[in-house]
């Protein structure tokens, strides 16, 4: 290699620091309306637990890190703008991730008495993966949000 | 890594009116573990998580959480609650291993 073009560590960084802003850019707009398959596994999941019953986006609010620097812990915060009537409410709150070994990770069963559904909580993630919040109301409907969340330090603990 | 298992912490707001809808906040220091870490002897570590958490408001259940170990460490749920009598809270954890965990707080308007 021509020694010229070797890079002193500066730059390295400099460069490396423009690739993560370039991944993390391309990840917001991927998020944003880029192609979200469903693998195989995750598929499988979802049957065992809705059957063939349809799930729709919308009604629920995601909030969960772009990159999350602690897989570990990574901060989910879940809210339905769905009625909590006696009579028609949200009853549960699905939350699977698509690369952790537990696709489905937690269920959240609500009832009208709690007046608002939502969740606050800290999850672990394996990899970088889709998350994905399914809410269930009553009535038997789906209503979904699914987000991507890039992990910088992966593992199981 | 806290060195007990099992303590439990609710957190209110200071002011709650009659038929608000709150926020309530609950921890456990609990490890979680999924059983594919290692110990620093690299031996693995046994599943050990808290795969169920019951919230009672007076005589009522008013929620109930499944949870696998991908839950994190020391979990932590927050969720909201409408307000509508003064009645004790009750936040009950139960772990793979058998363990049961409760802890109390009481819902009181303010004056």
């Amino acid at each position: 290699m021509d020694r010229d073009l070797l890079l002193d560590r500066r730059s390295f960084v400099r460069i490396g620091t423009l690739a993560l802003a370039a991944i993390v850019g391309g990840a917001r707009s991927l998020g944003a309306a880029g192609p979200d398959e469903l693998t195989d596994e995750v598929k499988k999941v979802l049957a065992q637990h809705f059957g063939m019953r349809t799930i729709v986006p919308g009604h629920v609010t995601l909030d969960v890190p772009d990159v999350a620097p602690d897989s570990r812990e990574v901060p989910i915060f879940i809210e339905v703008d769905l009625p909590m009537a006696p009579d028609n409410y949200v009853k549960a709150i699905h939350v699977l991730v698509d690369h952790n070994p537990d696709i489905y990770l937690a269920a959240f069963d609500l009832t009208p008495d709690l007046g608002s559904a939502a969740i606050d909580t800290r999850i672990k993630m394996r990899r970088s993966s889709h998350v994905r919040v399914i809410a269930e109301t009553s009535a038997g409907e789906l209503w979904s949000a699914s987000r991507m969340v890039y992990t910088t330090l992966n593992g199981c603990v | 890594m806290p060195s007990t298992i099992g303590e439990a912490t609710i957190l209110l707001p200071q002011q709650i009116a009659r038929d608000a809808v709150i926020n309530v906040r609950a921890i456990l220091t609990h490890p979680m573990f999924t059983g594919m870490s290692r110990d620093p002897q690299g031996s693995l570590i046994p599943a050990f998580w808290v795969n169920e958490v019951v919230v009672r408001y007076g005589d009522r259940e008013v929620a109930r959480f499944q949870w696998t170990s991908g839950i994190s460490r020391d979990p932590y749920v927050a969720f909201a609650l409408r307000a509508t009598h003064e009645a004790p809270l009750t936040v009950t954890w139960k772990d793979t291993g058998g363990g049961v965990y409760s802890k109390t707080a009481d819902i009181k308007f303010s004056a």
